[in-house]
């Protein structure tokens, strides 16, 4: 939120009393996000999802095997329209974890899969989804999507906007399969956990 | 990025700024906050259009893949509000709230930022306005004036066809489609990277289209074929700096059946033409990013065009140079503004039909506009004013204000109001033409000649309109749009019949019936246009529209080319094993249209079209649509050139899409 630029406001208000200064100032902080009236502007889903995208990044463990060495990139990839604007470069680019660089990659098709620690599968994908979680549910690929059928198609991690919240389903048995790890502060956030009792 | 003065002028409605301050926040919020913060679900350009404070449609590439539909102002019938009137096979009347004929003169069409209106005649010749539909990102229609941004010409509406950047458009694409009309239809495609940064494509297209037939089942003149090809760079070398450079080359020949006026018996003959045309055009751009909140573009344009319209050749040449400059003023108001000039060079070949005096002639247009959208109230109400002014060789200075304002009481619901002035300026043709329209032999004395005639004197036509809409979301998936306006058109330009008199050239002497274009006539339309739309489920997708038009013309005309009623509905299902079923279903209201010296009735018609289209790879695309399923034939809409009123037919057409 953007507070009244003061200097602006005494010059607009220099021949004015002070008690109508007073006053303006007290309508100005009505107008103000106590009040309300203005707010933060709306964060979008997908800013929000950028975010957990990266955290993802931060709460999973991979299998050795997932990477080619040490120091390769976790690499993130978005298949089909890209929901995110430059959120997603925002918050990842230039980031490392574990000493590991983040990288995004952004795909068109699902035979470019290799190399991804992470495969966000957009939702303009979400009638061939049971096809590509068909062919990343083989590799060690942290498959995150947003569709009712994506777990049930083998999908790891799905949004679920709820009530204006993005919320979590997760889905353990394909990444136990792969030699996914998924931190148990991640599943403590997550509305759904499935196949926990494994 | 910044696509030259389009619709993110009026669509701006959230500080890209504020937004990246609180994704910053976001980033070191815990998982359990992450899950508590509040979203909108509506992408950021969503939340634009939900906003605008303008009557706005977006046709979408998807929209234009899954309609099956292979011309622009075929795709243009799904938007609600236009009137989308077929002539002929090759011949279209397209128009918004009104006025709408052969040469529909209150609609600008814009590719690319380039103006495919046409000074010469006031309009747009849709059979020449084509690309790869393939490429096309999208397609945006303003209903209501959008001159302040766009100039003169926005009277009743402004369309924009944006094609993708080179790099959305890389690897190869072939198209193939054959039917009852297309015999056959292609496009090839191929882009690629010439180096870092650096993307091209370059396109070819062919088709060679059926003919139609009139009431009586007669086969029409009207077929129909052209050639096209271009190409288009996009360079990125840094994030701040954006060229692209594009050009097309097109052939087209269109068949028609016109009258023409002899002073010798039979006076009328029926004569089948074909119309040459061909034209292209190359277009430059470099847009600036300053910053988050400054962008510069710098576009000039060259377009040649030139209109074989049998029995006359038109030939123009415009030089287009425009620039545009956007920024945010402080916290609160985001400044858009801009300057242009514009070269163009008519000549026209003179036949007994028309002539164009003088024969040639050069006009130049300069023009300038500022608007600024002012936050009153974050996220809650804006107000959007500016104006453009202009000087145009013909009618002096024309000035276009406009006031908007935009109201979003919730996230959910958008209530928004706009009046503004536009105009229209007189075509060259309505200033300079002679046209021997009809003759005939009285019973006694010499034959008479009825001719219009422009008149230099002519001043603008000037639309007042009043806008009123809203816009809510009462559930997720539900939504709706719903316009109202109230326009006032004065100094319309209509043929008034003047004192007859003799001419003696061309022989036989001959009586002179004139019709002189005066600025003699004014009107008032009102209308709503409501548009719902209705995800049932995650596959399934309904959108209706229904749009009502009164028209009030003062003198009243024996005519009236405009539905007063259209409604419409689609649906969109998405099928397993990736197939997509659509149906659609068009309601169009009776006409009076205008015919020669009088009119012809066009009863109202019912369309329907249905298409299946399977994806069976990535790389494949099979799609089989059928148009006006339910109806043998149809006709539309009169021509004013073309007199031969062809229907429009059941057709089947099957459609193969391979990208590599």
């Amino acid at each position: 939120m953007h507070k009244p630029d003061s200097k602006a406001l005494k010059r607009r208000t220099g021949k004015l009393s002070r008690l109508a200064m007073a006053c303006l100032g007290f309508m100005v902080s009505l107008l103000g996000p106590a009040s309300g009236f203005g707010g933060e502007p709306p964060l979008t889903q997908y800013q929000v999802e950028a975010v957990f995208l990266f955290n993802f990044a931060k709460y999973v463990d991979w299998p050795p095997a997932a990477f080619t060495n040490a120091t390769a990139p976790i690499t993130i990839g978005v298949l089909g329209t890209d929901p995110f604007g430059d959120s997603l470069q925002h918050v990842a680019e230039g980031k490392t974890i574990n000493g590991r660089p983040v990288t995004i990659r952004h795909l068109v098709s699902d035979s470019e899969l290799g190399g991804c620690q992470i495969l966000y599968i957009s939702s303009s994908e979400n009638f061939r989804v049971g096809q590509i979680l068909g062919k990343a549910g083989a590799l060690p690929i942290l498959t995150v999507g947003e569709s009712e059928l994506f777990v049930a198609n083998g999908g790891i991690i799905n949004f679920v906007l709820k009530g204006g919240k993005v919320r979590l389903e997760i889905n353990l048995a394909p990444a136990k399969k792969n030699g996914l790890d998924i931190s148990s502060h991640l599943l403590a956030v997550a509305d759904v956990v499935r196949g926990k009792s494994d | 990025m910044l696509s030259f003065i389009c619709l993110a002028a009026l669509a701006k409605a959230d500080g890209t700024n504020q937004i990246s301050q609180s994704a910053g926040d976001l980033e070191n919020f815990t998982l359990e906050q992450l899950v508590n913060v509040q979203v909108t679900s509506v992408s950021k350009k969503e939340t634009g259009l939900f906003t605008a404070p303008a009557a706005i449609y977006v046709i979408t590439q998807e929209d234009i893949r899954r309609s099956g539909l292979t011309s622009i102002p075929e795709l243009l019938r799904m938007v609600p509000g236009l009137d989308v009137a077929r002539i002929d096979a090759n011949h279209w009347a397209i128009s918004a709230r009104g006025f709408n004929n052969q040469y529909a003169d209150k609609l600008l069409v814009l590719i690319d930022g380039r103006s495919v209106y046409t000074p010469v005649s006031a309009g747009v010749d849709w059979n020449v306005q084509d690309t790869p539909l393939e490429d096309i990102d999208r397609i945006e229609v303003i209903r209501g004036p959008g001159a302040t941004l766009w100039g003169a010409n926005a009277v009743n509406g402004v369309i924009n066809i944006i094609t993708k950047s080179a790099k959305d458009t890389q690897g190869g694409l072939v198209t193939v489609t054959y039917g009852t009309e297309d015999r056959p239809g292609t496009t090839v495609r191929y882009g690629g990277q010439l180096a870092t940064n650096l993307f091209y494509r370059v396109y070819v297209k062919y088709f060679n289209r059926e003919h139609f037939a009139d009431a009586a089942g007669q086969a029409g003149a009207d077929d129909w074929n052209a050639a096209r090809g271009g190409f288009r760079l996009d360079w990125e070398p840094a994030a701040e700096n954006n060229f692209t450079l594009q050009g097309d080359y097109y052939h087209s020949d269109a068949g028609e059946t016109i009258d023409a006026t002899s002073l010798t018996p039979p006076f009328v003959n029926r004569v089948n033409v074909v119309d040459h045309n061909q034209g292209g055009n190359v277009l430059g751009r470099w847009t600036h990013n300053f910053s988050d909140t400054s962008q510069l573009s710098l576009q000039a344009y060259y377009d040649h065009t030139e209109e074989g319209d049998a029995p006359s050749v038109i030939k123009d040449d415009t030089y287009d140079i425009d620039l545009q400059h956007r920024f945010a003023l402080g916290t609160r108001q985001d400044i858009v503004w801009g300057a242009g000039y514009r070269y163009l060079m008519t000549a026209a070949s003179p036949s007994f039909f028309v002539t164009l005096a003088p024969g040639s002639e050069d006009e130049q247009l300069f023009s300038t506009f500022v608007q600024d959208d002012i936050t009153a109230v974050e996220n809650r109400l804006h107000v959007i004013i500016g104006t453009k002014l202009e000087h145009n060789t013909d009618t002096g200075f024309e000035v276009e204000p406009s006031g908007r304002l935009a109201w979003t009481p919730t996230e959910k619901q958008t209530v928004w109001a706009a009046v503004s002035r536009a105009v229209r300026t007189p075509s060259d043709l309505e200033m300079d033409i002679r046209e021997n329209r009809s003759a005939f032999q009285p019973a006694s004395g010499p034959p008479v000649l009825a001719s219009v005639f422009g008149n230099p004197d002519l001043q603008s036509e000037e639309v007042t309109a009043y806008e009123l809409g809203y816009r809510i979301k009462p559930v997720e998936r539900l939504s709706f749009d719903v316009t109202a306006f109230y326009n006032t058109y004065d100094r319309l330009i209509t043929a008034v019949q003047g004192a007859p008199f003799f001419e003696a050239a061309p022989a036989p002497p001959h009586i002179v019936v004139p019709l002189t274009f005066q600025n003699s006539s004014s009107a008032a339309t009102y209308g709503t246009e409501i548009l719902g739309e209705w995800r049932v489920t995650d596959i399934w997708k309904l959108v209706a529209s229904y749009a009502l038009l009164q028209t009030r013309l003062n003198p009243e005309p024996v005519n009236n080319n405009d539905p007063q009623n259209q409604f419409q509905i689609h649906s969109y299902v998405n099928l397993p094993q990736h197939v997509e079923l659509d149906a659609a279903v068009y309601y169009v209201d009776a006409i009076n249209a205008q015919f020669g010296d009088g009119t012809l009735a066009i009863p109202a018609y019912v369309r329907v079209d249905l298409g299946v289209t399977w994806r069976p790879t990535r790389w494949l695309e099979i799609g089989v649509y059928g148009q006006n399923l339910t109806d043998d034939s149809h006709p539309e809409m009169t021509g004013v050139k073309t007199t031969a009123v062809t229907e429009v037919p059941r057709s089947v057409m099957g459609r193969v899409t391979w990208r590599f």
